[in-house]
Formats: C-alpha cells, structure tokens, sequence
C-alpha cells in the first residue's frame, strides 16, 4: 500500500556521481522492475530508496510523505539481498523474527508474524534449521520471509534470484508473482534477467550510466522504445541496428539509404531530420525474414546456425552488420556459410535519429 | 595426504622419518624429564636422574601449595593475563570494527598509526612508563601491568581483528540495518558473533606471551604478593635452590595449565601463536 | 531553488545532520578507548624516551638539559663504551647463530614436515610445546639440567662414556653464550617451522607437481620452488629473530644473571640497559639519562636495520599469482 516519488535523486560517491537526478513515479501496488546493464546504477538507487545509502541530492516520498531523512527501519520496506544475507548464526525462525525482537514487538505477536509468513512460503517445517542447513531455494525463501513479517509497505528485491540455478529460478518467479497478488504490496525488483524482466512487471525502469531511459509497460517498451539504447537493451536476441543517411528530406517526406545501398522513404514529424543525418534502423531478429518479399533486402553469410526444430536462429554477418541474428519461428534448412538473403518491413522497423532518439513514423 | 609425499622407503624418506622422530625427542624428552624429576626426592634426583621416580609421591606439590607464594602468583597471573585478554579483545575488536566497517575522513591515517604501533618495543621506552606508572600510582599494582600489556599488544590484535571482521559480507549488516537495529546492536548481536574463532586466535595470540612475560613484573612489581607466576618463580628459585624435587614441581606446575590446554587446543593455539607472522 | 533549500529542506537536513553527528559519536566511542590506551602507555612513553635523553637525572628526577651529553657518555666514555662493544658483539653473535642453528632447523624441519609423513600432528605439536611455556621455565629447566654436577646433561654425557666432555657449561666464558643460544633454539624452533610450513603449504600443488613432472629431484625442488616462494615467510622470520636477538634478555637474565656472567661473555644490549638505568654492581647507581640514550640508540639500531633488511629481503619475493 504505497506510491513512491523520485525527485532529481542525485548520488555521489566521493565526487563521482553515479546517479543523476533521477525521476520516478510508482503506483500503489505496482510491480516495477530496474534493468540496465551492470554499474548502471539500479542497486545504488535501490539502497537509496531503502535508506542504505543516503542521497546527494534530491527528493523521495512514500505516500506523498518525504521520507530521505529517516533511517531505513522507519522507511516502512524491506529488503531481499541478492546474497539473501541470512544471519547464519540464528535459527530461521530468529532471522525472521529479529525486525520484529528489535522493534519490541511481544512475543505472541512475533510467533503469529512468523508462523504466519512461514506458512505462506511453506518453511514451517524449517524454523528451528540454521541457514547453513538449507538449500538455495529455501535461503531464498527465507530471506523473502524476513521482508514479509515485518508486512512492509514496499519490499525492494536485488537481483533476489541470480543465485538460483534455472528451474528454480523460473519457480519462485512464480511464486513471487503470486506472492505479490496475495500481499497487494508494492514491489521493486532489480534484474539482468529480460524474462525476468518482461514478465513480472507492471512497469519497467531501463537505466544507463546513472540516468532512467524510459520507463513504462513491457510491451510497450519493446514495441516503442524512445531511443536505439532501450532498443537495443530490451528483447532477446537483441535488435540489429543498420547504419545509413538522410539523403532527401521534403515537409515531413524523407527518403533514407542505408550503407549497402538499400533506399526507403518514410514519412515522419518535418523538420526533425535534414539531409546527410546518419540513421540507425533497428529491425527485431523476428521481423528479419529469410528470402526478398519484404521493402529492404539485405545478404548476409550465415557465420552460424541454430536449428531448435520449432525455431531456427541464424547469425549472419554481412558488410553492413557483422553480427546480425535472425529469428525464425519454423525450421529454416540453412548451412554455415551459406550466403543468404533476408528482407524486412518497414512498419515493424524502427528509426533512430542522429541523436538516438526514436523517430515516429507517421501515416 | 599430500602430493609432496610421492615416494616413499627409500633412504632419504628413512633419514627423514629419523631426523624428525630425534629432534622430537630432544624437544619432548626435557619437558618429561621436568615432570617426571617432580615426583622425585632430591636424593632420588642424584642417583637415579633418569629413572622414573620409585612413587609418584606429591610431597614436593604439597610444599609449593602449603609453603611458597607460588599459589598466589598462579592468581595473579591468571587475574592479570584475563583482564589484559579481556579488556584488549573488547577495545581491539571496537577499535578494528570501525576501520572496518565504516568509511570516514582519517579512517586510513588512524589505520596507520595503530600500525605503527606494531614496531615500537615497549621495552625500551620502560624508564618513562616507570616514571608515568609511578605518577599514576600504578607501579606495585596489578592494574599497571594490565594498562602496559593492554597497550602493547592492542596495535597487533587491531590488526588482526581488522583482518576478519573485513571478511564479513557487508549484505549482513545493511540487512539488520534494514531491520532496524542500531549500528551497537548490528555490531553486538550480529558482526561480532560471526568472528568468535578469530577471537579466540587473537585471544591466545595475546594471552600466551602476556602469561609467560616476566620482563614488565620484574621491574614493575616488587611486593611478594602481587607478583606473577613466571615473576616469582625466580623468587621461589632463589628460597628452594638446594630442593631440586620442589624446583622441578614449581616449574611443571607453572607448565601444565598452558601445556594442557595446547594439548586439547593445538591448531587453535598454533593459528594463534604465529598469526602475527602469517600473512 | 535556493529558496526552497532554506525553507522546506531544513527540517530535513536537521534530522540528517542528527543522523550523522550520532554515527560520529558512534565513532569516537568505538574508537577512542583504543587510541586513548595506546597512546598513552606506548606513544607517550616512546617520546619522552628521547626527551629524557637529553636530560641529566638524579634517581626519579629529571635535572638540566644536556643535549647529546648522555649519548657522548655512554657512545665515548672508556668506562661505558667497553661493555657497550662487548654487549653488542654478543647480540650480534647470537643474531647469527640463531639464524643457522635455530631458523636452519627450522627451515629443514618445515621442508619434511611439508611432505606430510606419519605422525605430521605430532610432530607440529612436539615441535611447538616448548613455544608456549615462559622463558622463565625454560630458562630455570635448563639451569637445572646443565648444572655441572647433578645436571641431566653432564650425567647423560658421563652415563654414555664421555665423561670429558662433561662440564660446567654455564660457568665458562667460552661455553656460557653457546649454551644459552642451544636452550634459545630449542625454546623456539617450533615458531619459524610452523610459520615456514604455513608458506610451503600455500604453494600451489601443481606448481610442485610439474616440477616433479619435469624430472626435477626432491632436493631441486626445494631450492628452485619452495625457497624462491616462501619468501615473504624467510622475511618475517629474519626480522623476527633479528629484533629478538638485540632485544635478547630474558634467558641471558636467568641463565647468567644481570651481569652477563660469565665475565661479561652472555653480556647483551638488553642487559647493560636494565644495569644503567636501574643501576647495578659495574654500573653503579641507576641513571635513567645514560639509560634513555642507550634505549634510543638501540631502538634506532634495530629499527634502521630491520627497515633495510625487510626492504632488501621483500625485494626478493615474487607475487604468487
Ligand atoms: N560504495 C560505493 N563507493 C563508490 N562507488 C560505488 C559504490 N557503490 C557503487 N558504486 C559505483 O556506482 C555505480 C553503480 O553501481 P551499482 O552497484 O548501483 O550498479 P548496478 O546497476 O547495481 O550493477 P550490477 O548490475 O552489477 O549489480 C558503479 O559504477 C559502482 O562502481
Ligand atoms: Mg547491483
């Protein structure tokens, strides 16, 4: 039961700064997830947002209260670290109830939290077990255990699955989608994982080197993404860019080459691109088909195959992008080495300008 | 067993296996000796030096009990001894918790001079503790010898303790943190309860030579009464020099507590004792 | 903007900068009892060492400032500077013979206890019982065995035939310091073995493995291998011994009295500096002024040589990668 308000949230670490005045609004009840690739900031802003770190600069609100000045504790979230940060000294039923012992809750209360939480992660069998004695799924869950006792407001998770081997992985991302059904709390979740990522959020956050990219819903972030880097980041495999130029631009009418010669107009906002732009277009492995129906062709020598039976994947290298990926969905007969042709629509392809920015088509 | 340990049985394994099974004879065999010359009267201490005595009679214990202060040393050598463990393992362990938990200006200067108080002996600068101690009433006084040794050996014990309570993951404490316990009790009942064993390595690290020294009591102490064990068997060594049984009783009796412990603790006490020296 | 940072933002900034001011305290609480101890009983004293120094003094009373008079006294004055060459020679001597018979030992026993043959345990704990008992234990034991009449030593040379080699070890001058560096040596050889084994046993396996594999013999081994990377081990240990050996003062203390008997051969450093400071027999009345001056002239003996020494012996060491 709470929104979260980032105002121009600033951090430094002796001088370097390392956030830069991020803005973020989160809905009650709301599944966020960070992504970015690795030092880009979403565990920093994370302990920030939790207390851990205090901020340079800036604003944070909880339920339009402003709370950066209160110690974690007070804050009213809890935390899932990604090393699960048992105490291994003390039984499962300590680590859980230590929140609970130091803000002097009674007894009673204490063994009903904990009894309570044990029983929705199915741990009650494990109580008396010190850490040591358990599995990783079971840390894991008892880490998760800890945050519910103390029946946060936000509970704040980092990268809380990375040390789970695959199958695992996939089951307690269930079970924390459930989770978050049955505790209507919000949630943040740091993740490299794009699976992950696409299909426990509400919303995402992309970040790069310390700023947020673009936030909103999966979907939308993978069919719009305001700049080639969101682009490139979500989907997987990853969006293959070609580079090419503005060579006439006409009231909103443009007419684009890219470097191996391939010609296309399109139409979008006048004004925003001028002859000799360079472009990126970003075109998704799925919409790069093998053979020429498409508006743009392109070869490509297949460097590598990968035959799945229901799905082909084919790593093409070509003068204009030496490692393009192509996705088919069916089986595709191509050989290593093969020279082949691929072709693409330009209604599922997407344009970034000069400045990476997206550029919309229009009509 | 070891890769080291390849061949074996041929002359050099042998020569190994002898030169080795010598010195620990000569290493052994004194200290038995000492025990076992305890249980002998003097004139069996003459003619028969190397037998084992005729009874294992306590007569030369039952003096040192009943007739030598060297009961009254064994007590302060233990109150000196725990107190200096004591209070060095609670202000060393602070001390190395903040440097190693906590980032803050003069983290690294204050670092060095712990450091650098690895390299000073003490006991050249033992005029002007003399003089300091006399100042303070602390000479002739149990609590002067624990102040020097506290001192003395609180740089290393920082040093060491910095070294373990570096280890800890720093997840656990912003996880208490998180569960609002303040930073004595994240201290308290989380950090230190995780570097127990290396308490117990500084701990003997400290306690062996503190016990053993004789060198700070000899010049600090004088009374009969508040001298140390290793201090006032030099004493007892002066009063009983013709009674050899009653020497060798003195000395194994001022052994054994330490010899059995090792015994019982041995890879604690050798991870201890060369912990300094081990990088 | 700036209005709002003096507005709404105090509050805020008041309850950070309580936050902080606790963490501060918090701090010095952790902090203060140690620096306050060792500063204290260790730093306090190491500086008014030198001060004294250069102070004239009569009994517990400092007197004029001389400058380097105490220093001339005892560097120059006949009467002094012959037991300060004398001492010193014998620490150097003892630096010496405790680097081959006791580090030596200790460097061969660490090489075959590295191979781990039976009895390994007992053998480390054998080796390192005599570490931990006092030296004052050691010291009167040994007295005891090399008395020349009764001792276990002479009765056990005259048991076996060599009566003629039986003799008052500790009542020559030119056994007395032998004697007193053997009984040293077996006190301590179990502390440099264990440190040395420590660093054998961090060599990586394969590295001696593939020497092995290259055909090289045991004895190439340990001298192409395992010497070159217990380095750093080598260096402790010789910086060790080497401020054990000028600061030797205990078992001399025992064995041969504060005199340095027999005449002036177990004489050490440590010794002349008990006798000037707190004053003896050949000394005469305890003077704290010579006596300061000649503790900072050891200090900065050792203290200059063992720095050479750990810079020139870490030059040595190689990075185990
Ligand atoms: N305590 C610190 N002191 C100095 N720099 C820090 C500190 N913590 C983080 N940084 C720096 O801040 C940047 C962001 O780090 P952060 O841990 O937030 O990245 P991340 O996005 O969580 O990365 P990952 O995906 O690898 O966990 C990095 O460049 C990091 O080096
Ligand atoms: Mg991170």
């Amino acid at each position: 039961m709470a929104t979260i308000e980032l105002r121009d949230v600033t951090k430094d670490f002796g001088g370097v700064q390392v956030i830069h005045g991020a803005n973020l609004s989160i809905e009650d009840n709301e599944f966020v997830v960070f992504v970015g690739p690795s030092g880009c900031g979403k565990s920093t802003l994370l302990r920030l947002l939790s207390g851990l770190e205090e901020l340079s600069a800036g604003e944070i609100y909880i339920d339009g209260e402003r709370i950066d000045h209160l110690p974690p504790a007070r804050r009213g979230l809890a935390m899932v670290f990604q090393s699960y940060a048992l105490y291994p000294h003390m039984t499962v039923y300590q680590n859980m109830s230590y929140a609970l012992k130091v803000a002097r809750k009674s007894k009673q209360e204490i063994e009903e939290k904990v009894r309570a939480a044990a029983e929705i992660l199915q741990l009650t069998e494990l109580l008396d077990r010190k850490p040591k004695a358990l599995s990783g799924g079971q840390r894991q869950r008892v880490a998760i255990g800890r945050a519910i006792v103390r029946d946060p407001s936000v509970f704040l998770f980092d990268e809380p699955l990375s040390n789970l081997d695959a199958k695992l992985r996939v089951q307690m991302r269930i079970e924390l989608t459930n989770l978050h059904k049955q505790l209507q709390s919000t949630m943040i979740y740091v993740t490299h994982d794009q699976v992950e990522a696409m299909t426990m959020a509400d919303k995402i956050v992309v970040m790069r080197s310390g700023h947020i990219e673009q936030v909103g819903a999966p979907l939308d972030l993978f069919n719009k993404p305001v700049n080639k880097f969101v682009a490139g980041f979500i989907g997987s495999p990853a969006m293959n860019f070609f580079k090419g130029q503005i060579i006439s631009a006409d009231e909103g009418t443009y007419e684009a080459q890219l470097d191996n010669g391939t010609q296309f107009k399109f139409k979008a906002q006048a004004g925003r691109l001028t002859v000799q732009d360079s472009i990126d277009l970003g075109v998704r492995p799925e919409d790069l088909q093998p053979g020429n129906t498409g508006a743009g062709t392109l070869m490509g020598k297949a460097t590598a195959v990968e035959r799945l039976g229901a799905q082909t994947y084919a790593y093409l290298s070509s003068p204009i992008n030496e490692n393009m990926i192509i996705h088919y969905a069916g089986d595709l007969d191509i050989q290593s080495g093969e020279e082949i042709e691929v072709s693409f629509n330009l209604d599922s392809c997407h344009l970034f300008g000069p400045d990476e920015q997206r550029i919309e088509f229009e009509g | 067993m070891s890769t080291l340990n390849k061949k074996s049985g041929d002359l050099g394994t042998w020569l190994m296996h002898i030169f080795l099974g010598v010195n620990a004879v000569i290493m052994l065999y004194p200290i038995i000796m000492m025990a076992l010359s305890s249980f002998k009267t003097n004139q069996e201490i003459f003619s028969s030096p190397f037998s084992l005595p005729k009874s294992f009679s306590f007569d030369n214990f039952a003096i040192i009990w009943s007739q030598t202060n060297v009961p009254r040393y064994f007590i302060n050598s233990t109150i000196v001894t725990g107190l200096s463990v004591l209070v060095l393992l609670v202000v060393g362990t602070m001390a190395a918790y903040a440097l190693s938990r906590y980032k803050f200006k003069g983290n690294i200067m204050i670092s060095l001079f712990f450091l650098s108080g690895l390299m000073l002996p003490l006991r050249l600068a033992i005029i002007p503790l003399f003089i300091q101690l006399k100042a303070l009433g602390l000479v002739d006084n149990l609590l002067g010898l624990i102040c020097i040794y506290t001192a003395m050996s609180l740089p290393a014990t920082v040093f060491i303790m910095t070294g373990f309570l570096r280890s800890l993951p720093s997840e656990l404490e912003d996880s208490a943190r998180m569960d609002g316990a303040s930073e004595f009790r994240i201290m308290v009942e989380i950090m230190v309860p995780l570097i127990t064993p290396a308490m117990v390595i500084a701990g003997i690290y400290n306690a062996v030579p503190i016990w053993n020294d004789f060198f700070f009591p000899l010049i600090f102490i004088q009374s009969p009464e508040w001298k140390t064990l290793a201090q006032g068997l030099t004493a007892f060594f002066g009063e009983y020099s013709i009674n050899y049984g009653v020497l060798y009783a003195g000395l194994t009796l001022a052994a054994l507590p330490i010899m059995l412990v090792f015994i019982v603790q041995s890879r604690r006490f050798i991870a201890g004792m060369t912990a300094g020296a081990i990088k | 903007m700036a209005q709002r940072t003096a507005t709404i933002k105090t509050p805020f900034e008041n309850a950070l900068a309580r936050r902080r001011q606790l963490r501060k305290l918090w701090l010095v609480f952790l902090l203060f009892p140690a620096i306050a101890i060792l500063l204290t009983f260790v730093f306090l004293p190491m500086a008014s060492a030198i001060l004294y120094s250069v102070y004239e003094w009569d009994g517990l009373v400092r007197g004029e400032f001389i400058g380097l008079g105490n220093f001339q006294k005892v560097l120059l004055d006949p009467r002094n500077n012959q037991f300060l060459i004398n001492a010193f020679f014998n620490n150097v001597k003892v630096f010496i013979a405790l680097m081959l018979v006791q580090n030596g030992l200790a460097l061969i026993l660490a090489l075959f206890l590295a191979r781990e043959p039976k009895g390994y345990r007992f053998y480390q704990i054998a080796f390192f019982l005599p570490v931990i008992l006092s030296t004052v234990i050691i010291g009167f034991q040994w007295k005891l065995f090399l008395n020349p009449i009764f001792g276990l030593v002479n009765t056990l040379l005259r048991s076996v035939g060599l009566g003629d080699w039986a003799m008052p070890w500790l009542g020559l001058p030119e056994t007395a310091l032998g004697a007193m560096i053997l009984v040293n040596a077996w006190h301590w050889v179990g502390f440099p073995t264990l440190v040395f084994l420590a660093a054998i046993h961090r060599i990586p396996k394969d590295l001696i493995e593939a020497a092995r594999l290259d055909g090289a013999s045991e004895w190439m081994i340990a001298r192409d291998i395992i010497w070159p990377l217990m380095a750093p081990a080598v260096t402790i240990i010789v910086v060790l011994t080497f401020i054990g050996s000028f600061n030797w003062f205990e078992i001399p203390y025992i064995m041969g009295g504060l005199e340095g008997s027999p005449a002036y051969s177990t004489d050490m450093l440590g010794l002349l500096f008990y006798r000037t400071a707190f004053g003896s027999v050949s000394a005469g009345n305890s003077d704290f002024g010579t006596g300061s001056a000649l503790a900072v002239l050891i200090f900065i003996f050792i203290f200059t040589f063992s720095t050479i020494a750990t810079r020139y012996l870490t030059s040595r060491e190689v990075e185990l990668s």
